[in-house]
């Protein structure tokens, strides 16, 4: 380290990287483990720049049930891929104990996806006793809900 | 930096040098901060439950109810049965779902045996149109402050 310019003078004018580089790599080795933990579930293609939905933090949550459309010919719920008539009883046992007001799930279906594959499996949840149903969206970003006034 | 231990005599100190350490931890505080409010959201939607066997007595149909339909070819947005825009231009079925919702504040228009606003609002739609135009409706619907919003799927066209 450190290169010696002109002779005489005893102060030496470089910057030293070295710290910055570390600082770097070590931005870079964590967004590298943390990408892909973030995900959970198959990745989908979800709606954008909605204005109006409402956040919620269970969507996050292990003990939530997501139901995943990534395309019109597979249903997913966490990794595993279901056939449609496996799905209820899947919902249903993930559904055990949980009290009325939570008892919600959430669908995340991509954009290019047939609104009646989604209809199939809202049909498929309501069957297990649930009516409340979490489409979701992403929101824009900067835009507060006119709803909410 | 640089502590003098001990007296003259000893030759190299033994000191830890903190200052990277704390640097990669308040690269790792940042990095969490940022993270943190990326929060998902939904949108709720209703749906029937699955009918009991109980025969159906006296059902009233609801003057009050409005239904929000898409047309699968022309893409164009209907509220009960009047044309609004289409899924490209949600703006028109917004504005008038807003008047019609601040109509029914000043009138009070209640729902049934409440004295809640009606706002409840049901989105039909073919099962061949994308989801993604479906949820734009709903979006816009949500928007002009439409809730609960209710989902129909039985009797559905292609």
């Amino acid at each position: 380290m450190g290169m010696q310019i002109g002779g005489t003078n005893e102060f030496n004018s470089d910057i030293n990287v070295t710290p910055m580089v570390d600082v770097m790599l070590v931005l870079l080795i964590i967004f590298m483990i943390v990408t892909p933990l973030l995900q959970q579930g198959v990745s989908v293609n979800l709606p954008r720049d909605m204005i109006s939905p409402d956040e919620d933090g269970d969507i996050a949550k292990d003990t939530s049930v997501i139901v995943a459309i990534p395309d019109n010919s597979n249903f997913y719920i966490g990794k595993e891929q279901y056939p449609l008539d496996a799905l209820g009883d899947v919902i249903k046992k993930r559904m055990e104990g949980k009290t009325p007001d939570k008892r919600i799930v959430y669908i995340k279906s991509g954009v290019d996806v047939d609104y009646g594959r989604v209809v199939q499996a809202i049909e498929t949840i309501r069957k297990q006793d649930i009516d409340k149903i979490g489409l979701v969206a992403d929101k824009k970003k900067g835009v507060t809900d006119p709803s909410k006034k | 930096m640089g502590m003098s231990t001990g007296g003259g005599s000893g030759g190299a100190t033994p000191q830890i040098n903190v200052t990277p350490l704390i640097d990669v931890l308040l690269v790792l505080l940042i990095i969490f901060m940022v993270i943190t409010p990326l929060k998902p959201s939904r949108f709720e939607a209703k749906v029937p439950a699955e009918p009991k066997d109980q025969p159906q007595v006296n059902v009233k149909p609801n003057p009050l109810t409005l239904v929000v339909a898409i047309n699968k070819e022309t893409k164009g947005i209907t509220l009960n049965n009047d044309p609004f825009g289409d899924v490209t231009d949600t703006d028109k079925l917004s504005s008038k779902l807003q008047q019609i919702f601040k109509e029914r504040e000043t009138n009070g228009v209640f729902r049934e045996n409440t004295n809640e606003v009606e706002k409840t609002i049901f989105i039909k739609s073919p099962k061949s149109v994308r989801y993604g135009d479906v949820i734009k409706v709903i979006d816009a619907a949500k928007a002009a402050g439409a809730a609960p919003i209710g989902l129909q799927i039985d009797d559905l066209t292609q």
